[in-house]
C-alpha cells in the first residue's frame, strides 16, 4: 500500500529590531539573563503596551517577499495561558486581522519547481527562556526573549516529502534574511519550525488524523521527525498497533522519537479576545510602497546581477547567493578588490574550504574583508603567492591577524629571483637522482613531488610560476 | 452551574476553591448566566464589537532600545531568585 | 482617625495634598492595589498623574484604601465599606484624591459624604502607572469637596501622554465651566428603578435647567454588559499574578501548579475569584459568541445610542443608587459613563443624597458648568 504524506507548516521568525516588540527593551541576543527586562516584560502592572513601527514594517516586508496580501488595518488579540516564560498570564498575538495573507513561495527539488501557498502572517510577542539544568527541583526563568517581536508564517498543507520542507525553509531563510526581516538562525532560535503532519492512502482524499511537532530546531532535526512521525502513522495505519489521536508532539533528538505532549487540562481553551490597549493600525498604501521600494537586494536579484553585470558562473553566483551572510562577505570585499572573478574564487574556492576544516555553517563566518581584499590583492600583485595567501586567509578567520604586517614580520613576501630558485631546483635534482630517471623514463608524475621539494626548500614562498619555468627548463636540459 | 463546571473554569485561570468558596462561586455564576441570557434579546445584528472607545490615530513607537530600570530593581521584587534568574518549581521531568 | 482610609500617610498640607488611591504608582513605594497579592509590591514605575501633579506643585498626602484591584465587587458587604480616596478628602486630610472607579462605587459614595467626583472622558487621563483592572474602562477620576478644585486638578492631570497610546492627541486641557442654559435628559426608565428621594432631586436638579424626558435604552442590559466585560479584562489582567515575578508567593507548594494555584487562590478575594471563573467562562469557547462578542456589539448600540441622546442634550441625569440595593444591578447606573468612556460628574445634594449627570466625550466643561448652576 502507498501512502502520501501531507504537511503544513508554522514557521516562527524572529524579526530583526532593536527593541523588543511592545516595550523599549534591547531585542538583542546574548544578554545575561533578565539584563534586558523592563515591569512591563517582566509582567509587572501598569506599563501599557507601545507598539513597535519597525515590528510592523519587518512583518508587510515579510508579506511582501512572500507575495501576500497586507491587510489594511491590523488589529491585536490576547492569548491567555500559564507558564513561567510567559511573563504576563496572555500573549499578545494576531487572530482576527493578520498583517498578510495568502501569499506564496516557489520552491525547488529534484522532481522540479513547486509553489507552497502560504495562508497568513501574524506578528505575535516571544516568550522567555526557562533553563532546567542549572539548579536540582528548579527551573530557571530569563525574560531577555520575553516580547522580542516575532511572526508566524503558517503555510498551507501543501508539503508531501521532508525535501520539499526544506526547500521551502532554505526557501524563507533566503528571503527573509536577503529583506533583512530576520537573521533566521536556526540555532539561536531565531527560526522555529512546528509541522503538522498526516498520512492517507495514495489517491484518497480524506485526510488522515493530524499530529503536529513542536521543538524542532534544525533542518536535520526536521527530517529526521518528519520520517519518524510519518512511519509512526503508517505503522498505526498498517497494524493498528496504536490509535492515532490528534495532539501536539515534541522531538526528542536523543532518542530520535517524538512523544505526546501530556495533555494539560485547560491547554486547548486560550480565551482569546481582542486587545483594548492596542488601538487598531492603519497601513496605508503609502508606507507599502514606500517598505517596497526599499526592500535590499533580494537573491534572486542578486543572482542576476552576479551572473549578468558581473559576469560570474551560474555556479559560483548561486553558491554566493546561497547565504545572505557569504553574500554580504562578497560585496564588503569587493569594496577592496574590485574584481569579482577573483573574490568569488577566494570565497568559493579558500574560504569555503577553511569554514568546512573550521567546521562552521556559511551563516556563522565573521571575517574583516577589509583583509580578505589585502591578502587577495597581495596576491594578484604577487607580493606573495596564493598558498601563502590562503594560510595567512586562515589566520585572519581565526585569529584576525593582520595580512601585511604578518607577511612582512615573518618575510612570506615571493621569491622570484631566478638564480636563487635556479640554485634551487638544481640542487632539488641532483638531490634526487632517482626520481630524475623516471622522468627521463617518461614519467611525468615526478614533476609534482620536485615542486613539492622546491617549495619546501623555500617555505612556500617561490613563485610557482617561475619554478614551474626553471623546473621545466632544466629537466629538459637533462634530456 | 453546577459544581464540576464550575472546577472546570477555576482550573483554566489557576484557583483550586475551598468547597464552601466553590458554593458560593456556583450560586452567583448561575444568577449571572440567568441574567446574561437576557444579551439574546437585544439585535446585534451587522453591529461591529466596539472593542476600544477611542478612535485616533497615534503614532507607533520608533525602534530605539531604552533601559529602563536596572535587573536588581526588577529582581527585588520576587519571591525567588537565583543568579539573576527567576525561580521556579522543575517545568518538565 | 483618618488613617483607617489609608495604607501610607506623609506629612502635607491638605489644602494643596492630593491622596492616590493604593492602585496608582509612586516609585519606590508600596502599591498593593487592596490585594494581598500586592501586600510586599515595591513599583519600578511612578504614574504619569502623580509626575504631573509633583510638577505643579502639589504634596502626596498618602495612598488611600480600595477595593481590591477596585474591581466591581458583588458580593455581599463590599459595597458598604467605605472608599478611602472618599473617606480622605471627606476627612479633610487632603484636597482631592485620584481613584480608578470602575465600578462605580465612588461615584455613589463621593455625593453621599458631600463631595463631588469627577469620571473623566475615557482617554484624556494617562493611565501609566496605574494597575489594570478593565483597561477598556479604566480613567483615573478625581474626588473633592470643590468642583473647582476637581477640574483645576483635572487640569492638571489631563493631556496627551506618549506612554499611554489611548490618550488624546491634546497636550494639554484648560477646563473651565460653559455658561448658558443646558439641555438635560432625563431617562424616565432609569427613574422608574429609583427611590422616591432620587426621583425628587433629579427634578428638582433638571428643573433648573431645559429638562426633558428621555429613555436610556440598553439599560436593561448594562450591568451584564459591564459585567461581563470587566470579568474578562479583570480576569486577563490578573493572570500575571502566579508568585513568580513579584507579589505574594504561597508558603508550601509541590510542583509548578500548586504554585500557581495556591499562591492564587490565597491571594485573591472572593470577588476576584468570582470575576475571574465569569472572565473564564466568558472568553471560553463555548460562551465567547454569546457572551463576550454579544457584549461588544451592544456596547457599541449604546456608544451609538449615547451620540444620539448627545445630539439632543448636553447632559443626561442619572440617581446614584436604584430602589434595589443589589450591587449587580446598581452597576447599570455607572455603566453608561464607563463603557462609552463618558465623562461624569457626581453631585452632592441635601444630605447624604446626590445625582450624577453624564455628558458626550470631551465636553467636561458643560458638566462644570452644570455643577456651577448655568447662567
Ligand atoms: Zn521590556
Amino acid at each position: 500500500m502507498d501512502y502520501e504524506i501531507v504537511m503544513g507548516l508554522e514557521v516562527h521568525v524572529e524579526l530583526a529590531t532593536k527593541s523588543k516588540l511592545f516595550c523599549s527593551c534591547s531585542a538583542e541576543f546574548g544578554a545575561e539573563a533578565n539584563e534586558n527586562v523592563c515591569p512591563a516584560c517582566a509582567g509587572m502592572p501598569g506599563m501599557l503596551p507601545l507598539l513597535n513601527k519597525k515590528a510592523v514594517e519587518l512583518g508587510i516586508r515579510a508579506g511582501l517577499v512572500t507575495n501576500c496580501e497586507i491587510t489594511r488595518t491590523i488589529t491585536f488579540d490576547k492569548k491567555n495561558y500559564f507558564y513561567p516564560d510567559l511573563p504576563t498570564g496572555y500573549q499578545i498575538t494576531q487572530l482576527y486581522a493578520p498583517i498578510c495573507r495568502n501569499g506564496h513561495v516557489e520552491i525547488e527539488t529534484e522532481a522540479g519547481k513547486k509553489r507552497i501557498r502560504i495562508k497568513q502572517i501574524h506578528i505575535e510577542e516571544d516568550a522567555g527562556k526557562l533553563v532546567h539544568d542549572y539548579l536540582p527541583g528548579s527551573s530557571l526563568v530569563d525574560f531577555n526573549r520575553a516580547s522580542v517581536p516575532l511572526v508566524e508564517i503558517v503555510s498551507q498543507p501543501d508539503f508531501r516529502s521532508a525535501e520539499e520542507v526544506v526547500a521551502y525553509l532554505e526557501k524563507l531563510r533566503s528571503l527573509l534574511t536577503f529583506a533583512d526581516v530576520s537573521d533566521c538562525r536556526m540555532q539561536e532560535g531565531s527560526m522555529r519550525c512546528d509541522v503538522n503532519i498526516s498520512v492517507r492512502k495514495a489517491g484518497s482524499d480524506k485526510l488522515g488524523v493530524r499530529t503536529e511537532i513542536k521543538n524542532l530546531n534544525s533542518l536535520k532535526a526536521i527530517v529526521r521527525a518528519i520520517e519518524y512521525e510519518a512511519e509512526r502513522h503508517i505503522t498505526a495505519l498498517e497494524t493498528g498497533c496504536e490509535e492515532l489521536v490528534q495532539e501536539t508532539r515534541r522531538w526528542d533528538e536523543n532518542k530520535g522519537e517524538t512523544y505526546s505532549m501530556r495533555d494539560k487540562e485547560d491547554a486547548t481553551d486560550y480565551r482569546y479576545f481582542p486587545n483594548p490597549e492596542i488601538l487598531p493600525v492603519h497601513i496605508s498604501d503609502e508606507w507599502i510602497s514606500e517598505i517596497r521600494n526599499s526592500l535590499p537586494e533580494l537573491a534572486h536579484e542578486k543572482y542576476e546581477r552576479l551572473t549578468q553585470s558581473l559576469g560570474l558562473s551560474d555556479y559560483d553566483s548561486r553558491l554566493i547567493t546561497s547565504s545572505r551572510n557569504i553574500s554580504d562577505i562578497f560585496d564588503r570585499t569587493m569594496e577592496y578588490v574590485n574584481n569579482p572573478k577573483e573574490v568569488a574564487n577566494w570565497i568559493i574556492g579558500d574560504l569555503a574550504s577553511i569554514t568546512k576544516e573550521e567546521n562552521k555553517a556559511y551563516d556563522e563566518i565573521v571575517i574583516d574583508c577589509e583583509k580578505f581584499g589585502k591578502i587577495i590583492k597581495m596576491v594578484e600583485s604577487k607580493v606573495i603567492n596564493r598558498t601563502i595567501g590562503k594560510k595567512v586567509l586562515q589566520l585572519v578567520f581565526r585569529d584576525d591577524i593582520d595580512p601585511e604586517s604578518y607577511v612582512r614580520d615573518n618575510k612570506l613576501g615571493m621569491i622570484s629571483d631566478s638564480g636563487y630558485l635556479e640554485n634551487i631546483v638544481k640542487e632539488v635534482l641532483s638531490e634526487n637522482e632517482k626520481s630524475v630517471s623516471e622522468f627521463k623514463a617518461g614519467n611525468q608524475k615526478v614533476i609534482g613531488f620536485f615542486m613539492g621539494q622546491i617549495m619546501r626548500k623555500t617555505q612556500g614562498k617561490a613563485d610557482p610560476a617561475s619554478v614551474n619555468s626553471i623546473l621545466m627548463r632544466e629537466l629538459n636540459n637533462l634530456r | 452551574m453546577d459544581m464540576q463546571t464550575v472546577s472546570k473554569y477555576e482550573a483554566m485561570v489557576k484557583l483550586d476553591l475551598p468547597e464552601s468558596e466553590r458554593i458560593w462561586i456556583a450560586e452567583k455564576v448561575s444568577m449571572l448566566e440567568d441574567s446574561f441570557s437576557k444579551l439574546s434579546k437585544v439585535d446585534t445584528e451587522g453591529v461591529e464589537p466596539l472593542i476600544s472607545v477611542v478612535t485616533h490615530d497615534y503614532s507607533l513607537r520608533e525602534d530605539i532600545p531604552v533601559k529602563l530600570v536596572s535587573r536588581d530593581e526588577i529582581l527585588s521584587n520576587s519571591p525567588e531568585q537565583f543568579d539573576g534568574y527567576f525561580l521556579v518549581p522543575k517545568t518538565i521531568e | 482617625m483618618d488613617r483607617e482610609f489609608f495604607v501610607s500617610k506623609h506629612d502635607a498640607k491638605a489644602e494643596n495634598a492630593f491622596a492616590l488611591d493604593d492602585n496608582i504608582m509612586v516609585r519606590g513605594g508600596l502599591t498593593t492595589a487592596g490585594s494581598k497579592m500586592l501586600h510586599n509590591f515595591i513599583s519600578p514605575l511612578q504614574a504619569t498623574v502623580v509626575d504631573r501633579l509633583l510638577a505643579a506643585g502639589m504634596e502626596l498626602a498618602g495612598k488611600t484604601k480600595l477595593d481590591e484591584f477596585a474591581v466591581p465587587g458583588i458580593s455581599e458587604g463590599t459595597c458598604d465599606i467605605l472608599s478611602g480616596a472618599v473617606g480622605a478628602v471627606a476627612e479633610g486630610v487632603c484636597k482631592v484624591a485620584l481613584c480608578n472607579d470602575v465600578s462605580g462605587k465612588v461615584r455613589r459614595q463621593a455625593p453621599q459624604n458631600g463631595l463631588y467626583y469627577i469620571h473623566p472622558t475615557y482617554g484624556s487621563v494617562s493611565r501609566f502607572g496605574l494597575i489594570p483592572a478593565v483597561s477598556s474602562m479604566d480613567q483615573i477620576g478625581i474626588v473633592c469637596k470643590n468642583i473647582d478644585d476637581g477640574f483645576d486638578t483635572l487640569g492638571m492631570i489631563a493631556g496627551h501622554d506618549e506612554n499611554d497610546i489611548t490618550t488624546f492627541p491634546e497636550k494639554s486641557y484648560a477646563y473651565a465651566p460653559k455658561e448658558g442654559k443646558f439641555r438635560i435628559g432625563i431617562p424616565s426608565n432609569v427613574l422608574e428603578e429609583a427611590d422616591e428621594k432620587s426621583k425628587e432631586l433629579i427634578y428638582d436638579f433638571a428643573g433648573k435647567h431645559d429638562a426633558e424626558e428621555t429613555e436610556l435604552k440598553y439599560f436593561e442590559v448594562f450591568s451584564q454588559v459591564m459585567y461581563i466585560l470587566s470579568s474578562a479584562e479583570i480576569g486577563n489582567n490578573t493572570s500575571r499574578y502566579d508568585g513568580v515575578k513579584f507579589g505574594y508567593r504561597a508558603d508550601k507548594f509541590t510542583g509548578l501548579n500548586n504554585l500557581y494555584t495556591k499562591t492564587r487562590t490565597e491571594g485573591f478575594g472572593p470577588d476576584m475569584k468570582l470575576l475571574s471563573v465569569v472572565g473564564a467562562y466568558v472568553l471560553s469557547k463555548d460562551n465567547y459568541e454569546a457572551c463576550y462578542l454579544k457584549s461588544m456589539k451592544i456596547r457599541r448600540l449604546i456608544r451609538e445610542h449615547a451620540n444620539e441622546l448627545f445630539s439632543r442634550f448636553d447632559a443626561i441625569i442619572l440617581p446614584i443608587k436604584l430602589k434595589d440595593p443589589d450591587p449587580y444591578k446598581n452597576l447599570a447606573l455607572y455603566a453608561f459613563a464607563t463603557l462609552c468612556g463618558l465623562p461624569s460628574v457626581s453631585v452632592p445634594l441635601g444630605r447624604n443624597e446626590g445625582i450624577q449627570l453624564v455628558a458626550q466625550a470631551k465636553n467636561e466643561n458643560s458638566l462644570f458648568g452644570i455643577c456651577k448652576g448655568g447662567r
